[in-house]
């Protein structure tokens, strides 16, 4: 679903985020980015969303270059793939319901089945009741869950995250991850960038671990030694 | 949600009918006019400071239209009275008279020629000037005769051949053209049309440029959302919409209120403009803009607004 072919990035400056990077997720597969801040999580993450232009290499997503895609073409690439932001990124000058049906209003949704799908996205993250509520009025947590609801309510097949728990204490964390693991269980393809060590080792899944823009590591299964030597390189 | 269920609603939304797309769209659009229109009644003094300049802006244009469109008025109907008066002198032969008549009739650049003897110039004075008394009091008639001369056609150089023509002629004192006074405001009216189109596009720049700079900031206030919109996959098309559609408001509402303006000036002006034209008879009377110059001050400001809006979006939305 993602493939990435020794993919370098250079910042315009000299700083190099990424060295040679590669690696394949397959589809409906989910996988933990980690290492320390500034070793090339959101760099990475920004290739996929296009936000950025690799300097090197490739990348494919559902078999498609999209390094090759034209401009004008990138806006319909990037709905297919959700985002969830560390800041969740939500408008202030509208409810939790508007903010979910941005995505919808955007590819040209009739207003009832929008609707529609924006309150099935609420439903699963639990927040159905707070649709009229304006989103600076609720938690931390809560708007994190909005952001998770607008990223998956028009069902993309992929699904980034960049530190959606950063914000959040341990608790409200562990639940978002849940969250993120049902998605994938309905076949998601998911990448979370997170350097939350001792919660996302508990989670079993793909681990990747960046140090310094070079992928160090490509654990299928990590294992609890990985994680108690990790947990001492935090920053 | 399982797999299946996946797979098969995002087939779902790529299989929309033309039809239910186009009501989407429509939607969207109006979605998006209203909600342009309620943003500027959010910040009304801001608004209304930009409505304010638009209006001043096209109303000049506008003023000047009307002022020119009342004084072709004169010229249309002056142009009628496109004579040139031929002054006889005194003690001419009535068979010198008729010739010189039958001579002009027969002229190419004539359509007719009238004989007025000098007690019908002395009656038509009399009456014209109210001054019937003075006439009758004085011993001998001090008017010569004269033939008026229509010329065939209102064009300055006809009267000029006709005077040069007639200027020689035996019988003749001297010929007098009416046309000169005429002359002067046609070059006048030529001016007034000049000066509106050249005001039109320079005041057109100005509304250009006054909606593009309120769409610039309104574009700098919204760059949270823009940035959003851009990142889950908002065509340049969508982002732009909302302000293209500020950009038709201002240049509408800008142009309404141009009119209004107008409107109330003319109300003002009315009373005292009519007194004045009474002066020059009863034919003439003060016009407004009129429907289809009032159709092309709202289409244009609307257009223009657009335009000013668009060309902010083309140069700030790239940002993102």
């Amino acid at each position: 679903m993602i493939r990435f072919d020794d993919v370098s990035k250079r910042y315009p400056g000299g700083h190099e985020a990424l060295k040679q990077v590669s690696f394949e997720l397959e589809k409906g597969e989910m996988a933990f980015l980690t290492g320390r801040s500034g070793a090339g999580k959101s760099t990475l993450l920004k290739l996929i969303m296009l936000i950025e232009q690799l300097n090197q290499g490739q990348i494919l997503v559902g078999g498609r270059n999209i390094n090759r895609l034209p401009p004008r073409q990138v806006p319909y690439y990037r709905r297919r793939i959700g985002v969830v932001f560390q800041d969740h990124q939500l408008l202030f000058d509208r409810s939790v319901f508007d903010n979910v049906m941005l995505p919808l209003q955007i590819e040209g949704y009739d207003k009832h089945e929008a609707a529609r799908r924006v309150r099935a996205a609420l439903d699963k993250v639990g927040l159905l009741d707070k649709e009229k509520l304006n989103p600076i009025t609720i938690s931390g947590g809560e708007q994190q869950r909005v952001g998770i609801a607008r990223a998956v309510v028009n069902r993309p097949q992929i699904l980034l995250a960049d530190e959606p728990t950063g914000n959040l204490d341990p608790e409200l964390a562990a639940e978002i991850m849940v969250l993120f693991e049902q998605f994938n269980q309905v076949g998601v393809c998911m990448l979370i960038a997170s350097h939350d060590l001792s919660l996302i080792t508990r989670l079993k899944h793909r681990m990747l671990t960046l140090d310094q823009g070079r992928l160090i590591k490509d654990e299928h299964q990590p294992s609890r030694a990985a994680a108690t030597n990790h947990t001492g390189q935090r920053t | 949600m399982t797999p299946a269920a996946n797979s098969r609603s995002s087939n779902s939304k790529t299989t929309l009918s033309p039809g239910q797309r186009f009501k989407a769209w429509v939607a969207l659009h109006r979605e998006c006019a209203v909600d342009a229109l309620r943003r500027l009644q959010q910040q009304p003094a801001g608004s209304a400071m930009t409505l304010a300049v638009i209006a001043i802006a096209l109303l000049l244009p506008a003023l000047l239209y009307v002022t020119g469109k009342n004084l072709s008025q004169f010229d249309n109907s002056l142009a009628q009275a496109n004579r040139v008066t031929v002054y006889l002198q005194t003690d001419v032969d009535a068979s010198v008279i008729d010739e010189l008549q039958q001579q002009m009739a027969a002229h190419d650049l004539v359509s007719s020629a009238h004989y007025i003897s000098p007690e019908q110039a002395a009656a038509d004075f009399a009456e014209w000037s109210g001054l019937g008394d003075v006439v009758d009091s004085l011993a001998t008639n001090p008017l010569p005769a004269s033939i008026v001369i229509q010329a065939s056609d209102t064009r300055y150089e006809t009267a000029q051949q006709l005077q040069e023509t007639f200027d020689d002629a035996p019988g003749v004192d001297f010929v007098q053209m009416d046309q000169l006074w005429l002359q002067r405001l046609d070059s006048f009216l030529s001016l007034t049309q000049r000066a509106v189109i050249a005001l039109i596009v320079v005041l057109s720049l100005a509304v250009l440029f006054i909606t593009g700079n309120s769409i610039r900031t309104s574009i700098a206030s919204r760059e949270a959302e823009i940035r959003v919109m851009n990142l889950i996959g908002a065509t340049n098309g969508f982002i732009a919409r909302p302000f293209l559609y500020s950009g038709l408001w201002y240049g509408l509402l800008g142009g309404a209120l141009a009119w209004i303006l107008l409107a109330l000036l003319m109300l003002v002006l009315r009373g005292p403009a009519t007194e004045l034209l009474a002066y020059y008879g009863n034919q003439y009377q003060l016009q407004g803009l009129g429907t289809s110059a009032s159709a092309v001050l709202l289409g244009g400001s609307a257009v223009l607004g657009w335009l000013g809006a668009r060309l902010s979006v083309s140069r700030h939305l790239t940002r993102f």
